[in-house]
């Protein structure tokens, strides 16, 4: 009498057929969820911190002016004039209504910069405004 | 007789194998070149910009009223008495809060005022302390009223949340430069 021991005849692979596409899902993901359009910063500038913050909930709104530790100001890609921040916000503002200015200024300046600014943005009728800061822990 | 000699059977299939390979070199670029990190700050909305010539002055009761003056010597003054930074927020909780039941029109509004000079992290310190104390006002209010965190308030209870407390700041007019 011979014993035959009980064996499925399935395979004892994991099939991978379908990890390319897994890989895509995630490759897709990460796309969707990049900002690629990095700016250089051609100032130097240190954020203020604070308790009070909250998160800006969509990204591609946003545009940047930073205010350096020198008083330089850059404007999205370039180095600007305080006059000139009207006519480029108004432009911007036609194209995209609901842009949020986020200040990045370095804490060390003086509110007459600001002042200068928000006046700029006021008469460019681009009011919504963020002061970037960091979390105070 | 010549035996003729069979082709070979071809494999007519591209290799797939070494796709995942690709993909994870590209999956691994999108990670490395992923900036996830969120903006945060702290968010206003500009007033609207109106000459000077066409301005209309509103008086505002003092009751109303929490002015905030930060001078260029690194002074804060609410409504003309010194104060510490960290205290902002304590004193104007109260006066929020006496303010909650009053109509509209009869709100507690913050005015910030600052000098040219004055440097921009005491007016952020201050603002934050402001929103601050508004926030803990709000959390305090869903808490009672509806027993509910803030963030999971819905539409209409943030609505009146909104309409209850609102947020008034007021950036004063910079004086003109002489």
């Amino acid at each position: 009498m011979t014993f035959e021991k009980k064996r499925s005849n399935s395979k004892q692979e994991i099939p991978t057929a379908s990890m390319p596409d897994i890989i895509f899902m995630l490759l897709l993901f990460f796309m969707v969820a990049t900002t690629l359009r990095e700016v250089d910063v051609y100032v130097k500038f240190k954020l203020p911190e604070a308790v009070a913050i909250e998160k800006i909930e969509n990204k591609r709104l946003i545009s940047y002016i930073w205010v350096g530790q020198s008083g330089r100001i850059q404007l999205n890609d370039n180095i600007v004039q305080i006059e000139d921040i009207q006519d480029i916000m108004y432009k911007k503002r036609v194209e995209l209504p609901n842009v949020i200015v986020s200040l990045r200024v370095d804490k060390g300046s003086d509110m007459g910069i600001i002042n200068d600014i928000q006046q700029a943005l006021r008469k460019a009728d681009a009011r919504r405004i963020n002061y970037s800061a960091m979390l105070k822990l | 007789m010549v035996t003729m000699k069979k082709k070979k059977d071809r494999d007519a299939e591209i290799p797939s194998a070494g796709m995942s390979d690709i993909v994870f070199l590209l999956l691994l670029f999108f990670l490395v070149s992923t900036t996830i990190d969120v903006d945060t700050g702290i968010g206003m909305t500009l007033p609207e910009y109106i000459p000077i010539e066409e301005q209309v002055f509103v008086p505002l009761s003092k009751e109303r009223l929490a002015a905030l003056n930060i001078n260029e010597n690194g002074d804060v003054l609410l409504d003309g008495n010194v104060i510490a930074i960290p205290q902002v927020r304590e004193t104007l909780i109260p006066r929020i809060e006496s303010k909650i039941e009053l109509p509209k029109n009869k709100k507690l509004v913050v005015s910030i005022k600052t000098a040219r000079k004055t440097n921009y992290n005491l007016y952020i310190q201050t603002l934050d302390q402001i929103k601050a104390a508004y926030a803990e006002v709000r959390t305090a209010y869903s808490q009672n009223h509806f027993n509910r965190k803030l963030y999971e308030l819905n539409d209409e209870q943030n609505k009146e949340l909104r309409a209850k407390i609102p947020i008034i700041i007021s950036i004063a007019e910079p004086e003109r430069i002489k």
